[in-house]
């Protein structure tokens, strides 16, 4: 069974970023929410937050969407850059809106998506353990 | 994170400037503040005028290291017209580190009504406010805040206390958090500055990370699996409302008593069992301290509902609650609820309240300066106009509160304020009611002798050891807050921590060396209060601190001024001040 991240308890969230600042940490070694694969937006009408992160699909939309064959599909769910210099001259980065759950941020300086790489660190430092990360069977909508 | 961003709202120019030394020197935060104060506000400046400077400044460890939250923001006060310095957090401090910026300073005054947008690499535009005004700060922070911002972004608003300038006007930080103290919203007012929205793409670099990383995770171990900081997640400050009420230190009826027999409904325990709606922290730190209530109203029949979230902490319960003698949980709500509307300062709005109630009660004000009012403990709903009162100024009476003062003045002796700022809710002993008044800023958290009170209950320390207690902590302190501590990780950030923490960010200071750090920015702010003319000497202290049995019994007023006459005198001596001894 592969090992995924997943948004379990979202209404857990308290919005603390712990999550972002792991995640870009781990992939860029700074501290950003920009440069994050995972991004936590806050609710205007409430006191609660929308996460957005890659649900490591088998049949990605992003990678679909790319013309270069640059993104390709794991076996275990999720996307990996291939090519990033096919990645590089792509102008109209079709694989960022493709992504329904608005999930794939651009890098604007290295010009390539921000992929989520299944690493598990957002989970390893959230306070509330919104974010599950293990073996996961099938995606299950979050029991209260 | 050693550029300064300088905005300057009379001829809307912006600039940057690199402080390397400034920051190698003096960390960020306070201590980089207090230079920039020094420099920047000219001596004896009107608060209101154009030149005095509002600055933000971050330290290192803000951002980088979980609970490394807070903001310093300093300016010339308009309530005690000297040091004015006020921290918060949010995200407000993380935001300007990934800008880049380790500290911004605003000057001059805008033609018109302005709100400004604050991005990396020095763009900043200025952008027309003349719709928010008389807003509340939270709708003004909603009207701002944009949904789904792949950067940091956030946003700190006034309301309507600060186009009044009413001398203790605060600054709503991202809807959670304050700068609450000693006027900074008013100088906003003065300025004619509405608010802030700060949004930013950048990154905190960080030099060494794997020696970081392993550091991090023991932090973050003892932040989240140790006992060091339980208080602040489980009920949050309004822990204290119980714990100081059973050893008789929960300032009650304008200090008349430190015990409040219907603490129970304010108590924390009752707050987080029947209406704690959830938790908030600031960014980068995994407590949550910031506890949200839920109050829902029916406004109509047929289940029409009114519904309410608001933060609450322990300083406007005791504020707002005990000293008031208001024991009804949301009359307390409403209270706070009404001072985050105007964007107040709870604290002193709650010592101004509690002052009129008692001076009305001895026929030192009238229903003729009250407008028709009878305050009452433990009425809430004439306190909320009063309130309304206060911003509104609708004669000289509510003008004179309006600017901090008593119109009154043999009322003075039990107008609960020390230095010209609103006490914190601890009835503790002398340590407390010291501490706050040779803190630099007035605050209980210059020093915590609330802390000390309750270390050695029942114990007598000698006046001296008090003091050489109370100004070490504080010079500790400068380094935290110079850092982006957050005062409630104090236990677990010792200087030897932050020393280690430094490291791999590429800042190298043993804890001695910041410990003499610590006790230069203690001098400057203190220089900076005798620059503009503080003395120990004219020092307000309310006669009812002495009259009332505190935690640790009746305060004797022979010791306190005898340990306040040593603190002078050593305090005039840290800061270089020549010492004329008395004949």
């Amino acid at each position: 069974m592969p090992i995924k991240i997943r948004v379990d308890h979202p209404d857990r969230c308290m919005g603390c970023y712990n999550c972002v600042f792991a995640c870009s940490r781990e992939l860029y070694g700074v501290i950003s929410k920009r440069f994050s694969a995972i991004q936590v937006h806050d609710s205007k009408t409430s006191n609660t937050f929308l996460i957005r992160v890659c649900v490591g699909c088998t049949d990605p939309d992003c990678a679909n969407a790319c013309p270069y064959e640059a993104l390709k599909p794991r076996p275990e769910g999720g996307v990996e850059l291939v090519n990033p210099d096919k990645c590089k001259k792509c102008e109209d980065r079709p694989c960022i809106p493709a992504c329904p759950v608005n999930a794939l941020p651009w890098d604007p300086i290295n010009k390539k998506p921000i992929i989520c790489t299944e690493c598990g660190e957002c989970a390893k430092y959230c306070p509330h353990e919104v974010i599950f990360y293990g073996e996961v069977i099938e995606a299950t909508p979050s029991p209260i | 994170m050693e550029k300064v961003l300088f905005i300057d709202l009379t001829e809307r120019k912006v600039w940057s400037e690199e402080k390397g030394e400034l920051f190698k020197k003096f960390l960020g935060g306070s201590g980089v503040a207090i230079n920039l104060l020094h420099e920047l506000c000219p001596e004896k400046e009107d608060p209101f005028s154009p030149e005095n400077p509002i600055i933000f400044a971050v330290g290192p460890l803000l951002g980088v290291y979980p609970s490394c939250t807070k903001t310093i923001a300093m300016f010339k006060s308009p309530l005690t017209g000297n040091l004015g310095e006020s921290h918060a957090g949010g995200r407000f401090g993380t935001a300007l580190r990934c800008a880049g910026y380790g500290a911004v300073v605003i000057k001059g005054v805008s033609a018109e009504p302005v709100y400004l947008d604050i991005y990396d690499n020095d763009k900043v535009l200025f952008k027309r406010a003349a719709s928010f005004l008389g807003l509340p700060p939270r709708r003004i922070i909603d009207y701002l805040k944009r949904e789904d911002v792949l950067g940091l972004e956030s946003v700190i608003a006034t309301g309507l206390a600060s186009e009044k300038f009413v001398a203790f006007a605060g600054v709503i930080v991202d809807k959670h958090f304050y700068f609450g103290r000693l006027g900074l919203g008013t100088i906003f007012g003065a300025k004619n500055l509405k608010a802030i929205r700060i949004t930013s793409d950048g990154k905190i670099p960080i030099k060494n990370v794997d020696e970081y990383k392993i550091l991090y995770d023991e932090i973050y171990e003892k932040i989240v699996k140790t006992d060091a900081m339980a208080k602040y997640h489980n009920l949050g400050t309004p822990q204290n409302v119980h714990s100081l009420n059973e050893i008789r230190g929960l300032p009650t009826r304008n200090f008349l008593s430190g015990y409040f027999e219907e603490a129970e409904t304010i108590s924390g325990e009752y707050f987080a069992d029947n209406i704690l709606l959830r938790k908030m922290p600031c960014s980068h730190c995994p407590i949550g301290c910031k506890h949200v209530a839920l109050v829902k109203e029916q406004f109509a029949a047929q289940h029409e509902l009114e519904v309410l979230e608001l933060p609450y902490d322990y300083e406007p319960i005791y504020s707002l609650g005990s000293n008031l003698g208001v024991s009804d949980t949301v009359g307390v709500l409403k209270l706070i609820s009404t001072c985050d509307l105007y964007g107040l300062d709870a604290m002193i709005t709650g010592n101004l309240l509690a002052w009129v109630t008692e001076a009305f009660m001895r026929n030192l004000v009238t229903e003729k300066e009250t407008l028709g009012l009878k305050p009452k403990w433990g009425y809430y709903e004439t306190y909320i106009k009063m309130i309304e009162n206060i911003v509104k100024m609708p004669n000289s009476f509510y003008a004179s509160l309006a600017m901090g003062k008593v119109p009154v003045k043999e009322g003075e002796s039990f107008y609960m304020t020390i230095g010209g700022n609103g006490v914190a809710g601890y009835h503790t002993g002398l340590a407390q009611v010291l501490g706050t008044a040779i803190g630099a800023r007035h605050s209980h958290v210059s020093n915590a002798g609330y802390s000390l009170d309750q270390k050695y209950l029942g114990k007598e320390l000698p006046p001296e050891e008090i003091v050489d207690t109370l100004i070490t902590e504080e010079q500790k302190r400068c380094i935290l807050e110079s850092c982006g501590v957050c005062l409630f990780a104090r236990r677990v950030y010792d200087l030897e921590l932050i020393s280690k923490a430094l490291n791999p960010l590429g800042w190298n200071y043993s804890a001695d060396e910041l410990r003499e750090i610590g006790k230069e920015i203690y001098r400057l702010k203190f220089k900076f209060k005798f620059r503009e003319g503080f003395q120990f000497e004219t020092l307000h202290i309310p006669e009812r601190f002495f009259e009332t049995p505190s935690a640790n019994g009746l305060i004797s007023k022979k010791k306190f001024f005898k340990a306040l006459n040593y603190a002078a005198k050593r305090i005039k001596e840290l800061a270089e001040i020549p010492v004329v001894e008395k004949k």
